[in-house]
């Protein structure tokens, strides 16, 4: 098998991936579960049998979701409603609701009324850097699970959550040895191919998705490294859904190297330990990873995962990426831009609407920033 | 040594030629809708009025929105980084510029030697862009060359609570019904558009001295409304206008 091959199997998926749940749902006879966030603990939907997926929103034209929630709301939740309200998603049988932001709070709510499918709503503690809120964290993923028993109508048995625990940890390191491997050879693969492999994989059955990393991880194995002086950028923000975006940095003499994005890193930072208690070690994962600015830790965390991210992967700019209107990123965002002021590191912040195409203007900008560093 | 500097913007497309760091001749027209089209005539209109051969210029470097159109030009470069070379080498003292274009708005803030640091530029809406004040000289019925001396004009500006283009005009119609004299809502729409770009300096950090470069720096009441709201005097240049293209002509000299 070529690269090109594995390559165009996760851009495929990426760029349609419902299509592939129906025919996944069609060829298995699962149960699919949709996720809205990156706190979906995917561990307990798979020990259930149920196939987890991230609702991506893949709408490009919004009218159905802006009868709900106003145009100046957050684009990804109203791209994931239009998907629900339009039947694109009609092949769900049920869908998951971390309440990460008020957002996907509401979304929660409006979805409930409008769309039928079943419902889990997962009460996310708002702080998570205390003892409390670990006992009450590692209590919700325990009420998820016995929520999708009595849902699906099957049972989880502890074999079931540590074999998913197991399957998810093994596809999470594989996905860090693809980021690692990039990140010291960015000619490895194009920074567009990397944000397809991680959608993909949010997608893709686990089973086989491990199976395809393996094999590319092998197969850039083999590639001898290239010297690369292009300036090495990083992305951070919630979600980068225009592949666009890679193609004009790598036009400019740059090249994304590492991202703390949900539909990045953050999706596969952490391994859930195999020999403590599940319930308990899935919680430990989400609040030792990256955490999401809508949920607190220490004030310095963010600033700390940022200046260490910059020292690890030899970052030289940062560009942020925020979902217009996105408040807990932007409520962060002048700490960690005077942090970097003082790094003397270049950096930009964009915001966008997912659904919107790339325009000029936002192309003015990146090359801007890229411009800055070579005049 | 003769180059070019070519901006293409979202109204209009300027050319700055320069020869030996001084600039030999200068040229403006509409782009309507095809870019390409207005770089041509651009470059035939400018080598005529500076009575130049096509081969004697050495270097082009284009600018602006429509700068990857322009398939004559040897280097493609953003405008934030020309308008910065541009201003330096009008105003050479300046440390932040503002730059109110047609469709947006920046505020650029330069280093000692005149290199771009840091930029922001407006990003949700037409708001504080020249559009705005395109749109509100028209509800006032004012040709826009003469919307900043009339808002100099008044004694109590209006106030306008809208950021938003289409609701403010809506509320200078409402205005206009209660009676207030032109003057002072010509004055009111200046000082909203300088509350818009106020705060986008701060959010920047202002450095001074302060310039204003683009269309909107030929307007006296937008740089009347941001002295009194920055509390600093905004420097400009009459060539202003041409900073994009001055800055893109200055950095074919090195390229």
């Amino acid at each position: 098998m070529k690269i090109e091959n594995s390559l165009a199997l996760f851009n495929k998926i990426a760029s349609d991936p419902y299509d592939y749940i129906k025919t996944l749902k069609e060829k298995t006879n699962k149960k699919i579960i949709g996720s809205t966030c990156t706190y979906t603990p995917e561990e307990i939907v798979l020990a259930a049998g149920a196939h987890p997926f991230r609702i991506s929103g893949q709408a490009q034209n919004l009218s159905a979701a802006d009868a709900h929630i106003q145009a100046y709301g957050c684009s990804m939740v109203r791209c994931m409603l239009e998907d629900g309200l339009s039947g694109d998603l009609n092949f769900l049988d049920g869908v998951v609701f971390p309440h990460s932001c008020d957002s996907i709070q509401r979304l929660s709510d409006i979805w409930r009324l409008n769309i039928p499918s079943l419902h889990f709503d997962i009460l996310l503690p708002v702080k998570l850097d205390s003892q409390l809120s670990q006992n009450y964290f590692a209590k919700v993923i325990k009420r998820f699970k016995s929520d999708i028993e009595e849902a699906l109508d099957t049972s989880i048995s502890d074999k079931d959550i540590s074999e998913a625990i197991h399957l998810m940890n093994q596809i999470r390191t594989a996905l860090g040895q693809l980021y690692t491997l990039r990140a010291a050879n960015p000619a490895l693969i194009k920074g567009a191919d990397m944000a397809a492999i991680v959608k993909a994989s949010m997608v893709m059955d686990k089973e086989e998705l491990l199976v395809e990393l393996n094999k590319l991880i092998t197969l850039l194995s083999k590639i001898e490294k290239k010297n690369d002086a292009r300036k090495r950028i990083l992305i951070s923000g919630s979600i980068c859904s225009h592949p666009d975006i890679y193609q004009i940095i790598e036009n400019k003499d740059a090249v994304v190297v590492w991202d703390d994005l949900c539909s990045g890193s953050r999706y596969f930072e952490g391994l859930i330990s195999e020999t403590e208690n599940p319930y308990i070690a899935i919680s430990e994962r989400f609040t030792n990873r990256f955490v999401c600015p809508a949920k607190h830790i220490r004030a310095d965390f963010q600033l700390d995962n940022m200046k260490r991210l910059i020292a690890d992967h030899r970052i030289e700019a940062v560009l942020f990426i925020f979902v217009k209107f996105c408040e807990p990123f932007s409520f962060d965002y002048p700490d960690i831009k005077n942090e970097l002021e003082k790094m003397n590191m270049p950096y930009l912040m964009v915001e966008m609407d997912q659904h919107n195409r790339i325009d000029e203007q936002l192309r003015t900008r990146i090359d801007t920033l890229l411009e800055i560093m070579q005049f | 040594m003769i180059t070019l500097g070519i901006d293409i913007g979202s109204l209009t497309a300027k050319g700055v030629l320069l020869k030996d760091n001084s600039i030999l001749e200068k040229h403006l027209i509409q782009v309507g809708y095809n870019s390409k089209k207005a770089g041509d005539k651009l470059l035939a209109e400018l080598l005529e009025k500076a009575s130049i051969d096509r081969t004697e210029i050495a270097r082009i470097v284009a600018t602006g929105y429509g700068r990857n159109s322009i398939d004559f030009a040897d280097k493609a470069v953003s405008e934030i980084i020309c308008h910065g070379k541009g201003i330096h080498f009008l105003l050479p003292d300046t440390r932040t510029i503002i730059d109110i274009g047609g469709q947006d708005s920046k505020v650029i803030i330069l280093n000692a030697k005149g290199t771009v640091v840091n930029f922001v530029m407006n990003d949700k809406c037409a708001a504080g862009t020249g559009r705005f004040l395109d749109v509100m000289a028209r509800a006032m019925e004012t040709e826009i060359q003469y919307f900043g001396e009339l808002s100099l004009q008044s004694k109590n500006p209006a106030e306008i609570s809208s950021v938003c283009t289409v609701f403010a005009e809506s509320e200078i119609v409402s205005l206009v019904a209660k009676g207030e004299n032109r003057e002072d809502i010509t004055s009111g729409i200046h000082l909203s558009i300088g509350r818009r770009i106020y705060s986008m300096v701060r959010r920047v950090g202002m450095v001074e001295p302060v310039a204003m470069s683009g269309g909107v720096a030929l307007n006296i009441g937008v740089i009347d409304a941001l002295e009194k709201l920055l509390k600093t005097e905004i420097k400009t240049s009459p060539l202003a206008q041409y900073g994009g293209a001055l800055g893109a002509a200055l950095l074919a000299v090195n390229e």
